[in-house]
């Protein structure tokens, strides 16, 4: 078997078998299921409408996905670096870009299995409607390459930073400040900052899309702009983790 | 030569931790790194291992770069690091069996439980490693050092956590490996492990290698190993030896350094012809430890 798919099926263990990645997965689905009992509920008083409901779940998801990768990513080698698990992996004959890419196999991974968790919150908020498919398909266009993005981000964060928690704050901090457009509401994104912000923010460029397909019910292939925004942003973060995996040693002296 | 490391110069987040350190490996050769904490061992093999970059003098392992040929150098050796982790949800066979693979290697359920005895690692069937004791996980990364049948192995603190039987076991390993050729670089700070096993060693002191070579050329030069405790038939003759120095008398048995620039063999020989009648000769322990202490003492190079 490829070192790149033995050490992705090394991280999906991590994930899926060990009690942290366990523990994280329990956490994102606690998240899910709050937000949409909140969501089922607006429906049911008919505060919502389903499409707005979809978008909504949908733009949680990728927010929650997000999360996820950021947390994987950087357990993925700043982690492993504290548990002194890294070294052992950097010494075996496998070269940096296979540990790399297993590794990014790895944050694809735990990005598979929450859209595959969030499959089921998406059809009890969307079922009733005509908007659940493209909901998830816009969810798995163009929130895979946001979601992607945010675990390299902090697989390269990771790999430069001395302390995993140093990474994790400076992750969320980039992930809360990309994902603001979710909170700060379509008002405030007419404006010329507003504007200027979602012309390079991926979040943005996939929310926008989510509105234009799911809400205004446009062609997905209209979305093009959107996408390119998305997947500069992965390359860009995939450059950034390859270049901290390359480099990546130990930070302090020791004995 | 496995290992050639030559005026190692290395600095870490500005601060120089590695001056100048040299150290040399050969076939079937154990090495003995030793040092207070902080010296500069650990950063020495991680630049022998290729994972921390000189910024001046030459690492070289099996002749070649290991930073610059890291897979063809890694291929070859086996390493125990420091504080070494492991996946605490994998069985230690099937750790063993991911490693391996990552070496091109297939082995058996078999061959990885007869890996995992090699080291006298016998874990529950299907117990994970998250509930192996301190031992078995030091014991566990031997086992993972050796899985290649590597000619070169670089260990890092190896008999760390295990008990008394446990580290002489693997003491009989190290030296079992280096009677069929294998070259053993590991860094401790059990002079009991030094004793047992090593065949040469560098002691480090503040980043720069203050003394390196033979044990017992190290403590003949050093003028550690020259403390004996004699036991007489009778007081010695008032005439002087020269290069004796009597320290210390209780009852029968008197303590007296030699001069290191004598053989020991002379020594007696002439206290003999000199009417000392000696009964038996004791060599004072703690030869290594002493050499250790006054090497390391201060900080300065000797």
């Amino acid at each position: 078997m490829s070192p790149i798919l033995l050490i992705a099926g090394k991280e999906t263990g991590e994930l899926l078998l060990d009690l942290r990645g366990l523990a994280w997965l329990l956490a994102m689905t606690a998240v899910l299921s709050g937000f949409a009992l909140l969501l089922v509920g607006d429906t049911e008083l008919s505060l919502l409408d389903n499409a707005q409901v979809v978008y909504d779940m949908v733009g949680i998801v990728t927010a929650v996905g997000a999360l996820l990768a950021l947390v994987v990513g950087l357990d993925t080698i700043a982690g492993e670096r504290e548990r002194g698990s890294l070294v052992p992996l950097l010494l075996t004959p496998v070269a940096r870009d296979g540990i790399l890419l297993g590794k990014l196999g790895g944050v694809a991974v735990a990005w598979v299995v929450m859209y595959g968790l969030a499959v089921p919150y998406l059809w009890a908020v969307g079922s009733t409607g005509q908007n659940l498919a493209a909901g998830l398909l816009t969810l798995a266009l163009l929130g895979t390459p946001v979601v992607l993005g945010f675990g390299f981000f902090g697989m390269g964060l990771g790999a430069r930073l001395p302390m995993a928690r140093t990474g994790l704050l400076i992750g969320l901090i980039a992930l809360l400040l990309a994902a603001s457009p979710l909170v700060l509401g379509p008002s405030l994104r007419q404006s010329a900052i507003g504007r200027a912000f979602d012309a390079v923010n991926p979040f943005s460029a996939a929310v926008n899309a989510y509105d234009a397909v799911i809400i205004d019910s446009q062609a997905i292939t209209a979305q093009a702009a959107n996408l390119v925004v998305t997947l500069v942003w992965l390359a860009l973060a995939l450059w950034f983790a390859r270049a901290g995996v390359r480099r990546v040693a130990r930070t302090s002296p020791c004995g | 030569m496995l290992i050639e490391i030559d005026k190692l110069r290395l600095r870490l987040g500005g601060a120089v931790i590695l001056h100048d350190v040299r150290l040399s490996l050969g076939e079937g050769e154990i090495y003995g790194l030793l040092g207070p904490n902080g010296a500069g061992k650990s950063t020495t093999i991680a630049a022998a291992l290729g994972l921390l970059a000189p910024d001046a003098g030459t690492v070289r392992v099996f002749g070649r770069d290991p930073r610059q040929e890291a897979r063809t150098v890694h291929a070859r050796l086996g390493a125990l690091p420091e504080h070494g982790g492991f996946y605490d949800w994998m069985t230690g066979e099937r750790y063993l069996g991911f490693f391996a693979a990552l070496y091109g290697r297939r082995f058996s359920p078999s061959e990885l439980r007869d890996r995992l005895a090699r080291v006298d690692l016998v874990p529950r069937v299907g117990q994970t490693i998250g509930s192996y004791s301190r031992g078995m996980r030091q014991r566990l990364g031997l086992a993972r050092a050796l899985l290649v049948d590597p000619p070169l192995l670089i260990l890092d603190e190896p008999t760390s956590g295990l008990d008394p039987r446990g580290r002489r076991d693997v003491h009989d390993i190290l030296l079992g490996l280096a009677e069929r050729g294998v070259g053993i670089l590991l860094s401790t700070h059990l002079l009991d492990d030094v004793d047992r096993l090593c065949h040469r060693i560098g002691i480090i002191v503040e980043g720069r290698t203050v003394a390196e070579g033979n044990v017992a050329d190290l403590l003949w030069v050093e003028g550690h190993d020259r403390r004996y405790r004699l036991r007489l038939a009778g007081e010695p003759p008032p005439a002087e030896v020269g290069h004796v120095a009597i320290v210390d008398r209780d009852g029968d048995w008197w303590t007296v350094d030699i001069d290191p620039a004598w053989p020991a063999d002379a020594t007696w020989r002439d206290l003999i012809a000199g009417g000392w009648r000696i009964a038996e000769i004791h060599r004072e322990g703690g030869g290594l430890e002493n050499l250790y202490l006054a090497l390391t003492a201060g900080g300065t190079a000797a």
